[in-house]
C-alpha cells in the first residue's frame, strides 16, 4: 500500500443523447451549437402545456446488441444504457474476461422506477375502469400481467442488464438523487477504484421521462419552460429570459481504470478523474438556497479530494438548468468557492442544447468535460443572448473556445438538494 | 491509517416491533409478526401472508403533518428509524451545545446514506381517475393533467426523499448517496457511509434502509416468478416453499472513533468491513455453487482483517427461497469448511423487508452479540439434509466471538457481506 491513493483514468466514453447517438456525433453538435431540442414524437404531447423535449432520434439498439431477449427486459433508458456502454468499452479496448471480471465494478445512475405507461394502462382498464383501483380484479381470469414490465420496472435493473451483458462481476451498485444521480455514479466508482476494491469500473446514469407520465409530472410542478414554438431556443441557461427546462433523456457511460495499469497498458487517457464531492442543501425540496450554500461545499469537496487549488480551474460544466432559481444560485456558488478567478474560468451548460437529461445528465456532462479537456475545446452554451445580471460569470457564447484546460469541473445538483461535483484533470498535468 | 469507525446508535421498526429492542423480543422468544395481509383483502390471492407492519398511523411516525402528503409509506418507515437512531446516538443534543458555527461545521461533516428498493407502483395509481376522464385520448390526458392530480406528485415519488427529509429535518449537510440497487441497498448504505468515514470525507453518517413493497401487484409479480411461499417463511428448513414479503427500515448512525470519543458517547460496535460481487448471470439467476456469495464474503473478511475462524455468528440472508437458501449454504461452506460458526436468519421473524434488511439484520446483530446468544430460527422443523451440516438451529447458540456476519442478495446476482464487532457490554 501507498499512502497516496491511487489515481483513476477516464479511458473509454460512450453517448446516446438528443444531439447525436455516439460520442463523435454528439462533439460534432456541440461544437456547431446545434440543438437537440424539438416537438415530441414519442407520443402525443398535442394536450399537454409543455410540446417539446430533447429526444435522442432515430435510435435502433439492435444495431449495437445483438441479444434480443436481453432488450425485451430493457425499457428505453436501460436500452440507451447498454448501447452506450458498448461504445464505451470499445473506445476503452478492454472488456471484464476471466478472473479479471471480478476487479471490475459498475456503478449506475439511473431513473426512478415507473411502471410504464402501458402497462399502467392496462392495469387500469382491468382493475381502474371507474378511477378507483380494486386490486381484486388483479386476480381476473385471462388477465396476466406481463412480467416484462416488472423487471423494467424496477430500479436496478439498467444495472443488471449491463453486468448480464458485460460479465461484469465485482462491485455493483444503482443510485439516484434525482437530477446529480449519474455524477454521482461516476463519482462512487472513482472512490471505488482508489480505495482498492476495484481496478476497473463502467459507470454512468441513464434516463428517459419523456412519456406521458414523466412528461406530465414536471408540467405539474411548472418547472418547464413552456417555449413550445421555438423548441431549439427553449433551454437557455443564464439568459435573462429563461423560462424553465427542457427534458431530454440520453445515457452517458465512462470507463474508468487504475491509472498506473492504464499507463502501461498504452491506453488513451482522455482525464484524470482526480475527485468528487457531495453534500446536502437540506433547504427545501425544490429550492436551491439563494447563496448557493449546499453547492458550495460540493465544489470545495471536489478541489480537494483532487488536490488542485481553485486558481487551476479553467473550466465549469455548469447544472445549469435554464431555472432562474437554480441557474442564481449556481453562479453565487462558483463566485464564493473561486473568489476572483471565477472571472478567469470558462462557463456552460450542456443542458442548453440537449435538455435536461435528469440521471443521465451528470454521467453524460463528465464525458463532455473529459472530451473538453482531451480537444482543448470549451464547448458553448447557447441561447445566451443577455445574461441575467445575477449571472455574472464569463460563459462560453456564440462559438466554442479553443483553450487548454488544467482542470474541469462538472456540476449536477439535484431535487431535494443532493449535490455532486467531478473535478478532472488534464492527464498532461498530472506529474510525468 | 485509515479512521475506525464506530457504531454509535440504531433504529428499527418492522412487522415484528417499533424498536430494536421490541424487534429484538419477537426474535428472541420465537415469535413470528408474519400475518394475513390487511392493506387489501388479499384472501383467496395465492399469497396472502406478509410481515406487515400493524395500524401504522403516519402521526407516530413522523409527527410534521406537512410533509406527509409529500412522502409514500416506505419514506415514512425511513425517516422514523432515521430519527430514531439519532435520537439514541445523542447527536442532536450534543450538536445543540454547540456555539452555531462549530454546529455548522459538524453539520458539514455529517453524512446521509439511504438504501431503498424504489420500487412501488401505487403512487402511480393516483393518474387512474385521470386515465379514466382521458378515456384513452392522450390529448384530453394532457388538456386534464393540471385539473385532476396533485401538482407535487413527482416529489412524493423521488426515491431519494428520505435522504432529502432526514437532511432538511436535521440540518445534515455532508456527503451523501442514495442507493437504489435492490434488496443489498441498506447494505451498500452502510459500506459507502463507512468508506467516506474511513477516507476523512465526514465524521460521522447516517445510514438508512427502508422500504414497503406489500402493495397488491408487487405481490402478484413476485407470486408470478415463483419468489413467493403459499404458507410461511422456513429459512433453511426442507420444507421451505418460498420468502414473503416484509416491510420496515432501519438506521445505523456510524462515527468515526476519534468524533465519538470527542462527544463521550457509548458506543455499541464496530464496523470492521464489508465485502460486495455480483454473479452476472441473470435477473433472477443464482449460481448453485453460491460462488458470488463466498466471493463477497472473502472481500469483507479481508476488509475486515479477520480469518474465518474469528467470526462468531453469521447472519444468513436466508430469504426462505428453494434456490438462494442452497446456494447460501454452499457459499458459506465453502468459506467455513467444516468449522462455520452458528448461523442464524430473522427474515422468518418479520417477512423479506428487500432494501432495509441488511440494516436491519445487522442491528439485530448487535443487539445479539451484546446478548451473547445467537438466537435460533423459531421456525426450523427440519433442516434441510441437501444443505450439509449447516450450524442452523430452532434454539439459540452460543456465538464463537464477539464477531458478527450479515449476508444480504439481491436481483440481479447482487451479494453483500459486512462484518461487525459488538463492543464489550458494560457488564462485563
Amino acid at each position: 500500500m501507498t499512502g497516496r491513493p491511487r489515481r483513476v483514468a477516464i479511458t473509454g466514453l460512450g453517448l446516446v443523447t438528443p444531439v447525436g447517438n455516439d460520442v463523435a456525433a454528439t462533439w460534432r453538435a456541440l461544437l456547431a451549437g446545434r440543438s437537440g431540442v424539438a416537438p415530441i414524437t414519442h407520443f402525443d404531447a398535442s394536450g399537454f402545456p409543455v410540446r417539446i423535449a430533447g429526444e435522442v432520434k432515430g435510435f435502433d439498439p439492435r444495431h449495437a446488441i445483438e441479444d434480443r431477449k436481453l432488450l425485451k427486459f430493457a425499457d428505453r433508458s436501460h436500452a440507451l444504457a447498454l448501447v452506450a456502454a458498448e461504445e464505451a468499452l470499445r473506445d476503452a479496448g478492454i472488456r471484464p474476461e476471466g478472473s479479471d471480471a471480478t476487479r471490475w465494478a459498475c456503478v449506475v445512475g439511473s431513473g426512478k422506477a415507473t411502471l410504464g405507461f402501458g402497462q399502467l394502462g392496462e392495469v387500469h382498464r382491468r382493475c381502474a375502469p371507474d378511477g378507483h383501483f380494486h386490486p381484486d380484479r388483479l386476480l381476473a381470469d385471462g388477465f396476466m400481467m406481463d412480467p416484462r414490465a416488472f423487471y423494467r420496472s424496477q430500479t436496478c435493473i439498467g444495472l443488471a442488464l449491463l453486468l448480464h451483458r458485460f460479465g461484469i462481476r465485482g462491485y455493483a451498485s444503482a443510485v439516484h438523487t434525482a437530477c446529480a444521480s449519474g455524477s454521482q455514479a461516476v463519482g462512487t466508482a472513482m472512490k471505488l477504484i482508489r480505495r482498492g476494491t476495484a481496478d476497473y469500473a463502467l459507470a454512468g446514469g441513464f434516463d428517459s421521462m419523456i412519456n406521458p407520465i414523466g412528461l406530465a409530472s414536471f408540467c405539474l410542478l411548472g418547472a418547464l419552460s413552456p417555449d413550445n414554438e421555438t423548441p431549439e431556443r427553449a433551454s437557455r441557461p443564464f439568459d435573462a429570459t429563461r423560462n424553465g427546462f427542457v427534458l431530454g433523456e440520453g445515457a452517458g457511460l465512462l470507463v474508468l481504470e487504475a491509472w498506473d495499469a492504464a499507463r502501461r497498458r498504452g491506453a488513451r487517457i482522455y482525464a484524470e478523474l482526480a475527485g468528487d464531492g457531495n453534500s446536502l442543501s437540506s433547504y427545501r425540496i425544490t429550492d436551491s438556497h439563494p447563496s448557493g450554500d449546499g453547492p458550495i461545499q460540493a465544489m470545495r469537496q471536489a478541489l480537494a479530494a483532487a488536490g488542485v487549488l481553485p486558481e487551476e480551474v479553467d473550466y465549469v460544466n455548469a447544472h445549469g438548468t435554464s431555472t432562474l432559481m437554480n441557474d442564481r444560485s449556481e453562479c453565487a456558488a462558483v463566485r464564493a468557492v473561486f473568489g476572483s478567478h471565477a472571472g478567469q474560468i470558462g462557463v456552460s451548460s450542456t443542458k442548453s442544447l440537449m435538455g435536461h437529461l435528469i440521471a443521465g445528465a451528470g454521467a453524460v456532462e463528465a464525458a463532455v468535460c473529459a472530451l473538453a479537456i482531451h480537444r482543448g475545446v470549451l464547448p458553448v452554451n447557447a441561447n445566451l443572448v443577455a445574461p441575467d445580471s445575477e449571472c455574472d460569470l464569463d460563459f462560453v457564447r456564440g462559438q466554442p473556445r479553443v483553450r487548454r484546460i488544467r482542470v474541469a469541473i462538472s456540476n449536477s445538483f439535484g431535487f431535494g438538494g443532493s449535490n455532486s461535483c467531478l473535478a478532472l484533470r488534464n492527464p498532461d498535468e498530472v506529474e510525468a | 491509517m485509515s479512521a475506525r469507525v464506530v457504531v454509535a446508535g440504531s433504529g428499527a421498526i418492522c412487522a415484528a416491533g417499533k424498536s430494536p429492542g421490541e424487534i429484538w423480543d419477537a426474535v428472541w422468544t420465537g415469535r413470528p409478526a408474519i400475518r394475513p395481509i390487511r392493506q387489501w383483502d388479499a384472501s383467496g390471492w395465492p399469497t396472502s401472508l406478509a410481515g406487515e407492519i400493524a395500524g401504522l398511523d403516519p402521526r407516530d411516525l413522523v409527527e410534521d403533518r406537512k410533509v406527509h402528503r409529500l412522502l409514500q409509506r416506505s419514506d415514512l418507515l425511513g425517516l422514523y428509524a432515521a430519527g430514531r437512531a439519532l435520537d439514541d446516538s445523542g447527536f442532536v443534543a450534543y450538536r445543540e451545545a454547540l456555539e452555531p458555527t462549530a454546529a455548522a461545521a459538524v453539520n458539514d461533516r455529517t453524512g446521509v446514506y439511504v438504501g431503498l428498493g424504489g420500487g412501488g407502483f401505487q403512487n402511480e395509481y393516483e393518474f387512474f381517475p385521470l386515465l379514466t376522464t382521458a378515456n384513452g385520448d392522450l390529448g384530453a390526458f394532457g388538456r386534464e393533467l393540471a385539473a385532476t392530480v396533485n401538482p407535487m406528485w413527482l416529489l412524493r415519488s423521488m426515491p431519494n426523499n428520505v435522504l432529502c427529509h432526514v437532511g432538511i429535518r436535521y440540518g445534515l449537510k455532508g456527503p451523501n448517496a442514495c442507493v437504489t440497487n435492490h434488496s443489498v441497498s441498506g447494505s451498500l448504505a452502510v459500506a459507502e457511509a463507512a468508506a467516506a468515514l474511513r477516507a476523512g470525507e465526514a465524521d460521522r453518517a447516517l445510514a438508512v434502509g427502508h422500504d414497503a413493497p406489500i402493495e397488491p401487484q408487487m405481490v402478484l409479480y413476485y407470486h408470478q416468478l415463483g419468489l413467493l411461499s403459499a404458507d410461511g417463511l422456513w429459512p433453511f428448513d426442507a420444507r421451505r416453499s418460498g420468502s414473503l414479503l416484509g416491510e420496515g427500515a432501519a438506521a445505523l448512525v456510524l462515527e468515526t472513533e476519534t468524533a465519538a470519543a470527542a462527544r463521550h458517547v457509548r458506543v455499541f460496535g464496530e464496523f470492521l468491513g464489508s465485502g460486495c460481487t455480483t454473479e452476472a448471470e441473470g435477473l433472477l439467476a443464482i449460481r448453485a455453487d453460491g460462488d458470488g456469495l463466498a466471493g463477497a464474503i472473502a472481500l469483507a473478511l479481508d476488509d475486515a482483517g479477520i480469518r474465518p475462524a474469528e467470526v462468531g455468528m453469521v447472519v444468513a440472508h436466508g430469504s426462505g427461497t428453494r434456490r438462494s437458501d442452497a446456494s447460501e449454504a454452499a457459499a458459506i461452506r465453502r468459506v467455513f469448511g467444516a468449522t462455520a460458526p452458528p448461523v442464524t436468519a430473522f427474515k422468518w421473524a418479520f417477512g423479506h423487508p428487500l432494501a432495509a434488511a441488511g440494516i436491519l439484520d445487522s442491528v439485530l446483530a448487535l443487539v445479539a452479540l451484546r446478548h451473547g446468544v445467537v438466537p435460533g430460527v423459531a421456525t426450523l422443523r427440519e433442516l434441510d439434509p441437501d444443505l450439509g451440516n449447516l450450524p442452523v438451529s430452532a434454539r439459540p447458540q452460543a456465538p464463537r466471538s464477539d464477531v458478527a456476519l450479515v449476508l444480504n442478495r439481491g436481483f440481479g446476482g447482487s451479494n453483500t457481506a459486512l462484518v461487525l464487532r459488538a463492543a464489550a457490554s458494560e457488564a462485563s
